[in-house]
């Protein structure tokens, strides 16, 4: 009997909870100030103070001074520039024909993209070592058609790196713009063909900046991901191919020293940050996280 | 055509990725140290499967004092543990680099050698005796290669040779991970005489290994990913740790380790600063480095025993591949953990300092 009443309690507790809205957000915010910002706080604190409690920009003066740093800053940003373009490049297509294709052809299309997405990145950068190496699938192959003589280094230089990225964040690239292109009125580009354009041109006219937000979303998150890769460029890449975070995760578990791996770390929060926001006011904050408006 | 399943699975899927991201942060309960139990941080796999049926598991019926295994023992956890005043481990078994980092931030309690069985320490080579670590396993930073890349006998067989442009082949070097820049075998490439390699005349290393530099096809970031090359022919030699190298020649592959010119180095025991089980920790370290223990632990993994007292428990056959045993020990050199770990300058290891400048020489040759 008290089980029947407790749930009719707690039944009524969720039903005050849902009338109270703005304790539920104080709640996820409490939550987020937890586990988010009061951590970001203790690698301020890190980053910025120096031995007795001294606030020092030392550390900041370290990063901004030594080339080493600006170089593998460039290096970082340049990789995922480039993902970010090729995975634009083939993601909008792939997208544009999930949208498009029959329920069977569409499901096929979305389980070529969800299952290499559910499996781990390290035995897919793996796989590319089997497929890219000089006695790999590749190389094999191209020799035995008589393409080349010798083996091509795919392996271990930035193509393997960008390959390797590519494959692994296409998912991010696909999903937002398969969904937009999913919700766009089909009437739309259909009156553009009946007032006389050519498919290209409604294509270009109609649909493409409709489903822009959805690329600059896409594009946005896959950048952003790039920025921190740290496993595919490890495994695939050469000495030229050393990322940020590679640098980092020396810094902080090799030389031990967290202050300045703490003082990185937020160097390249804050540049993510700036991007982030560049792409919400382009796009709209709420669709890059996930919360687009339906209407 | 507005779909709610859409936008849901997006969700889901972001949810899932922020998740994978932020799952290394989750905090598992910690195994706590109690009265009569002490946890000992190694290395996981076969390793941590051999030591219990060796070590552990003995050690538990003699003292009743029962053994948990924890790791990876590497220095940022210990660095967090200890700052925080949370220590849940006892000790460590790791290597000389993560040691001597650990000394210069305060991790780490000294070893008090009184406590240590006289006659078990002196069948230890000194130069394993250091202040905060005692040497048990024994491995070699050796000439790796893969058998079917070169003719026999064809393969190289000192460091000139692997600098040597003119030996064909794909060569591998460590970078990153804990692992310092390999300064010895660039100046004995250079013609310095292994037994005068220390005290390590730096610059003429760097620049022996600005030549090194256009041979490597790959500079791995863990040993397993050097193996793993070079097992299946993507590298045909590297500069790794010779026992991997011999684990995986006993599992079939077509790998090899030449000892001649190779820097060994130890595992050690270390025992974590405020470790509340001294007592127990002690009685551990003498029951462990016993020499018939170990030759029992090197027949199940292949690294050398410290104590020479294993010797007597191993067959040659059984001894042959052992980095320790005494063939293999006398064409090696013991690496000088006095110079890796001397404070040079701000304060800062030579272990850190060359491990800063090795991500420098990579990044700006880029």
């Amino acid at each position: 009997m008290s089980e029947v009443a407790l749930l009719l309690q707690s039944r009524s507790a969720v039903r005050a909870w849902r009338a109270r809205p703005r304790v539920m957000i104080a709640g996820v915010l409490g939550f987020y100030a937890l586990v988010y910002c009061l951590p970001m706080l203790v690698l301020l604190s890190w980053a910025f103070r120096g031995g007795g409690g001294v606030w020092t920009l030392a550390n900041l003066t370290h990063l901004l001074s030594d080339e080493t740093y600006s170089v593998v800053f460039v290096t970082t940003f340049r990789m995922a520039a480039v993902t970010t373009m090729v995975c634009t490049i083939i993601g909008y297509p792939y997208a544009y024909l999930l949208a498009t294709a029959g329920p069977k052809a569409r499901t096929l299309l979305a389980a070529a993209v969800m299952i290499p997405f559910w499996t781990s990145v390290l035995a897919r950068s793996l796989a590319w070592v089997i497929l890219l190496g000089r006695r790999g699938v590749m190389n094999d192959w191209l020799v035995s058609m008589g393409l080349i003589d010798q083996p091509i280094q795919m392996l271990f230089n930035g193509i393997g790196v960008q390959i390797g990225m590519v494959h692994v964040l296409l998912p991010f690239m696909v999903l937002p713009v398969w969904s937009i292109l999913a919700r766009l009125d089909v009437g739309l580009p259909m009156a553009a063909r009946s007032l006389g354009a050519t498919p290209l041109k409604a294509f270009l006219h109609v649909t493409l900046p409709l489903s822009m937000p959805g690329v600059t979303a896409g594009a946005t998150l896959v950048f952003m991901l790039a920025v921190g890769f740290y496993i595919t460029p490890a495994l695939l890449g050469g000495p030229g191919d050393i990322t940020i975070a590679t640098l980092i995760d020396t810094v902080i578990r090799d030389l031990l020293d967290w202050p300045f791996g703490a003082t990185i770390s937020l160097t390249l929060v804050a540049i993510v940050g700036a991007i982030f926001a560049l792409g919400a006011t382009i796009a709209g904050g709420g669709r890059i996280a996930g919360l687009e408006n339906h209407g | 055509m507005t779909t709610k399943r859409q936008f849901s699975r997006r969700s889901v899927l972001l949810g899932v990725a922020g998740a994978a991201i932020a799952s290394p942060f989750v905090r598992v309960k910690p195994a706590r140290a109690d009265k009569g139990e002490i946890v000992v941080a190694t290395w996981g796999g076969t390793r941590t499967t051999a030591m219990r049926k060796v070590m552990f598991d003995p050690f538990e019926r003699e003292t009743g004092i029962r053994v948990r295994a924890d790791g990876p023992p590497e220095a940022a956890k210990v660095k967090a543990m200890v700052d925080t005043g949370n220590v849940t481990w006892d000790m460590l078994d790791t290597d000389i680099p993560a040691i001597l980092s650990m000394v210069n931030a305060k991790l780490l309690e000294p070893i008090d050698y009184s406590k240590i069985d006289q006659n078990k320490l002196d069948r230890i080579p000194k130069v394993l005796h250091h202040p905060y670590g005692l040497g048990h396993l024994i491995y070699g930073f050796n000439i790796v290669y893969n058998t079917k890349s070169f003719a026999p006998g064809k393969q190289p067989k000192m460091w000139a040779e692997v600098w040597d442009k003119n030996i064909k082949g794909a060569r591998s070097f460590p970078f990153s991970g804990g692992l310092s820049p390999q300064l010895e075998f660039a100046l004995i490439a250079d013609g310095v005489s292994p037994d005068k390699v220390y005290p390590l005349d730096v610059e003429r290393a760097w620049k022996s290994m600005d030549r090194l530099r256009p041979l490597v096809t790959k500079w791995y970031a863990n040993h397993a990913e050097a193996i793993q090359l070079l097992s299946t022919g993507e590298i045909d030699v590297c500069c790794t740790i010779g026992s991997r190298g011999i684990a995986a020649k006993s599992s079939g592959a077509p790998v090899e380790v030449e000892y001649n010119q190779g820097k060994l180095a130890p595992d050690n025991w270390a025992i974590i600063k405020g470790s509340k089980n001294l007592d127990a920790v002690y009685q551990y370290i003498n029951f462990v480095i016993d020499g018939k223990l170990q030759a029992e632990l090197a027949k199940l993994i292949p690294y050398g025993p410290s104590s020479q007292d294993a010797f007597k428990y191993l067959s040659p056959e059984e001894a042959k591949d052992l980095s320790t045993a005494p063939d293999n020990l006398a064409k090696q050199f013991w690496n000088d953990t006095a110079w890796w770990g001397a404070v040079a300058a701000d304060s800062r290891t030579n272990t850190q300092i060359q491990a800063e400048r090795y991500a420098k020489w990579m990044v700006q040759h880029g």
